[in-house]
């Protein structure tokens, strides 16, 4: 009677820690949600929302950009505090805020059977080493696998392009093909979701479907295995899992435990925890679920006493792989032709550092291309050579960079772009722009236009014009405004790429040559 | 419908004007009856603003109760009023306040913008300025735009417009006078380009008859030309405050080409300068000709 009231109190309590670990893990995810949305301009000149506050938690962040760059994050003390808490508390970012997990358990709800768990654990701490090992050889990687940096990643440049996609056209065939009281209710709705979560522009990247893809399969591992993506593969995991080997906050079994095994089952991080010799404290996420489903009560969070937790055996072959594989993908990575040339069309965002400390830099988080107001900002293919996939690149064709606009700057979580004031910014050229002459409607084809000269920016037009006389087929001389560029007052941002128009292959181009960040990339003496 | 009737009418009646025009402009000041251009000048744009559109009889004779109207500023720039880029965004809100006190039921305010949006909304101030004033605020909304074949044109036979000025009741232009360098200036009959959908650039090619075209469909009731900047150079969108020159000046009438012709005097030039002007006389779209027009001046 008595042990039976106890175990209630007991499960009501713990029931409340579940629901508790629910509504972080829901406040955090709406919480990243909120700010990826607001990575968007609304015309001021500085965003509001402190939208980079995910990757400025991240440690692992901070930890490749100290040895790769040997510079600290824009923000890297929010990410000590990530580091304090797994400390004391475990790896509780696992279980109870990181957006990239709840997104995990929210599909490891449709698999309904038992989990059958891989016996692959110790590969996250080979992927952790081998970022670790090929960022001390400066070599970048960390942003293919950061959760934060794969996850906004992959929600700008597939997901919320698809989900702007899909809305827009289900309320643009009612508006367009739709009876008239149809879109009289359809408009308003479209409207209030344009306010508020829709893109203000349609999004559109190149890769998305292939960034997309690989997302899905993350997202898609859970049906095999709940958290498949935590317990395997994430390098942010094992670092805090590393972390937390000495948490002062630890699971704790009393005498009670029957080894029934019902919380083998629940165990989100696949931690052994029915085994109280073999329990792996690295791998619990602090859930709770197993304090929650112990039919003895036996199991609570709390100081963590007894003896030093297992020690984790890798095997030498396995960190010996590990290690040489991240310093052979230093070489590996750099052996394409990129270093021979310049390459035109690696026209980095305006602030980019030099191209060397650029890569070592930047981890391709995708926030820069997400806030870019003109959607120019693409991730580079082979551009930057095999390291550099995924970095943004600007493509004028697609968008222009607004010469007032220093967005970029702003999100960037690593300084890989750096901050620039307005006046700043303004005076640092991206590339040059340079006329085709066998495309232009004017030079080659006598034709009016001069839209490149209105459209530039710069106070003083970079591009400008002067009267040419041509003699027409027919003999008579055709008065013509002939657009020049001031390569010295040109920033190569682009607008006149963009907006010439000529429609496919633009009579004027930008490309890299001439930018700031480079010594050896320039044309003038 | 009920546009149309009252361009017909104001049509007739300005004809009817010309002759007592050319003597009031001789006189150069008050004069009987209506102007056709009225130009303020004043330290405060909006006194200076509303001063102009009442010399020319109020606004009471442009917006009608209940109707729908459009103000159209010029807003294609990211920048800020000082440069001169964009309507002057006092001048703006001056304007939607009169047509909501002669009882406009509703007042739109929208461009289709060069620059970002969302950037020359802010930046121009005019979004701040106009919402204040009462009016509707919006982006383009690119679906809305609505193929129009236009009658007597020369180069757009038929062209997309923007349905929001094609079905307003009254459409009322804030140009800002300013240079451009493939059309020399651009005050109101440019303006106009920014409710034109597809690939606008095109139209450079020919842009004279172009922006005659447009003026074929898109008929203001009343223009009111912010003149209180001008852009004398590096045109449309400057950047420079040394290519700005203050004028405190505000010129508003019923028939752009005349407004746009004062607009000339302004920079030293004269209308016929002005391919656009000459073409649209040409096409008896308006009046170019400032000696054959009642023109009033006042101190605001």
């Amino acid at each position: 009677m008595k042990s039976g009231m106890r175990s209630v109190i007991k499960s009501m309590k713990t029931k409340k820690l579940t629901l508790a670990r629910r509504l972080s893990q829901g406040f955090f995810l709406l919480l990243f949600l909120f700010l990826f949305i607001e990575t968007e301009s609304k015309g001021a000149d500085e965003l509001g929302p402190p939208v980079r506050l995910f990757l400025d938690f991240d440690p692992l962040i901070l930890i490749t950009t100290l040895l790769a760059a040997h510079k600290a994050a824009v923000a890297f003390y929010l990410s000590l505090i990530l580091i304090a808490i797994t400390l004391v508390f475990g790896r509780v970012f696992c279980g109870w805020a990181c957006p990239l997990g709840t997104l995990h358990n929210l599909v490891g709800l449709f698999k309904k059977h038992a989990d059958p768990v891989l016996k692959i654990q110790w590969l996250k701490y080979l992927v952790l080493v081998f970022l670790l090992v090929s960022s001390l050889f400066t070599l970048q990687l960390v942003g293919f696998l950061d959760p934060i940096s794969l996850l906004i990643r992959s929600l700008s440049l597939s997901v919320y392009p698809l989900f702007a996609k899909a809305i827009s056209s289900v309320f643009d065939t009612a508006f367009e093909y739709g009876p008239a009281w149809l879109s009289a209710m359809s408009e308003p709705v479209y409207g209030a979701l344009k306010e508020s979560v829709l893109p203000f522009n349609e999004p559109h990247y190149r890769q998305a479907v292939f960034i997309g893809f690989l997302f899905m399969l993350v997202l898609l591992a859970n049906l095999y295995e709940r958290r498949f993506w935590c317990r395997h593969l994430c390098p942010l995991g094992a670092l805090l899992g590393l972390l937390s080997r000495n948490a002062m906050v630890s699971r704790r079994v009393s005498e009670g435990c029957t080894g029934c095994g019902a919380c083998e089952a629940v165990c989100q991080g696949a931690a052994k925890p029915h085994v109280p010799a073999a329990y792996r404290v690295e791998e619990c996420f602090a859930c709770n679920n197993c304090d929650d489903v112990c039919p003895e009560g036996a199991v609570f969070f709390g100081r963590r006493r007894g003896a030093a937790p297992l020690p984790i055996d890798l095997g030498r072959r396995k960190l010996v792989t590990a290690t040489l594989a991240g310093v052979v993908a230093v070489p590996l990575l750099r052996i394409g032709p990129k270093e021979l040339r310049p390459e035109p069309l690696l026209i980095r965002p305006p602030g980019a550092l030099a191209e060397r400390e650029f890569l070592r830099t930047c981890v391709r988080c995708g926030e820069c291309m997400k806030v870019c107001i003109t959607g120019g900002l693409q991730p580079a293919f082979l551009e930057a050579g095999a390291e550099g996939l995924w970095t943004p690149v600007l493509v004028p064709r697609i968008g222009y960079c607004e010469y007032r606009c220093t967005l970029c700057g702003q999100v960037c979580p690593t300084g890989a772009i750096e901050r620039l004031e307005v006046d700043k910014k303004v005076r640092v050229k991206i590339g040059l722009a340079m006329v085709d002459k066998g495309r232009c409607l004017p030079w080659a084809h006598g034709i009016p236009c001069i839209v490149c000269e209105e459209v530039c920016p710069t106070p003083k037009k970079a591009v400008w014009f002067r009267e040419e006389s041509f003699e027409d087929r027919r003999g008579r001389i055709v008065k013509l405004k002939v657009p020049m560029v001031d390569l010295k007052l040109c920033t190569g941002c682009g607008i006149c790429e963009t907006l010439c128009p000529v429609p496919d292959w633009p009579a004027i181009r930008v490309t890299s040559v001439g930018e700031s960040r480079s010594e050896d990339n320039q044309l003038l003496i | 419908m009920k546009r149309r009737d009252f361009i017909i009418s104001t049509g007739v009646a300005g004809a009817g004007m010309l002759v007592p025009g050319a003597l009031g402009a001789l006189a150069s000041t008050a004069a009987e009856g209506a102007p056709d251009l009225a130009i303020a000048t004043g330290d405060d744009p909006a006194k200076t603003t509303r001063a102009a559109v009442e010399a020319l009889g109020g606004m009471d004779l442009f917006v009608n109760k209940g109707e729908k109207v459009v103000v159209k500023p010029n807003m294609a720039w990211d920048r800020t009023p000082e440069y001169a880029a964009n309507s002057n965004p006092a001048v703006v809100a001056e304007v939607v306040k009169m047509c909501l006190e002669s009882g406009a039921s509703q007042v739109l305010v929208f461009d289709r913008s060069v620059n970002d949006p969302r950037r020359c909304y802010e930046q121009s101030g005019i979004r701040a300025a106009a919402e204040a004033a009462g009016a509707k605020v919006v982006h383009i909304d690119g679906r809305r735009f609505r193929k129009v074949s236009i009658p007597g044109a020369t180069v757009l036979k038929t062209w997309e417009f923007y349905s929001e000025v094609l079905d307003a009741d009254a459409l009322i232009n804030v140009p800002i006078a300013k240079h451009h360098g493939l059309a020399r200036l651009t005050m109101g009959m440019k303006n106009w380009m920014g409710v034109i959908g597809k690939r606008r650039s095109v139209i450079h090619q020919k842009l004279d008859a172009a922006l005659v075209d447009i003026s074929r469909v898109i008929r203001p009731r009343l223009t009111v030309l912010d003149a209180v900047r001008i852009l004398t150079a590096n045109g449309p969108q400057g950047g420079s405050l040394g290519d700005v020159k203050r004028l405190d000046t505000v010129v508003a009438g019923t028939d752009q080409v005349s407004v746009d012709s004062f607009g000339a005097s302004l920079f030293g030039l004269k209308g016929s300068d002005l391919g656009y002007v000459r073409e649209a006389e040409a096409a008896g779209l308006g009046t170019a000709d400032l000696s054959a027009l009642n023109i009033v001046r006042i101190k605001a």
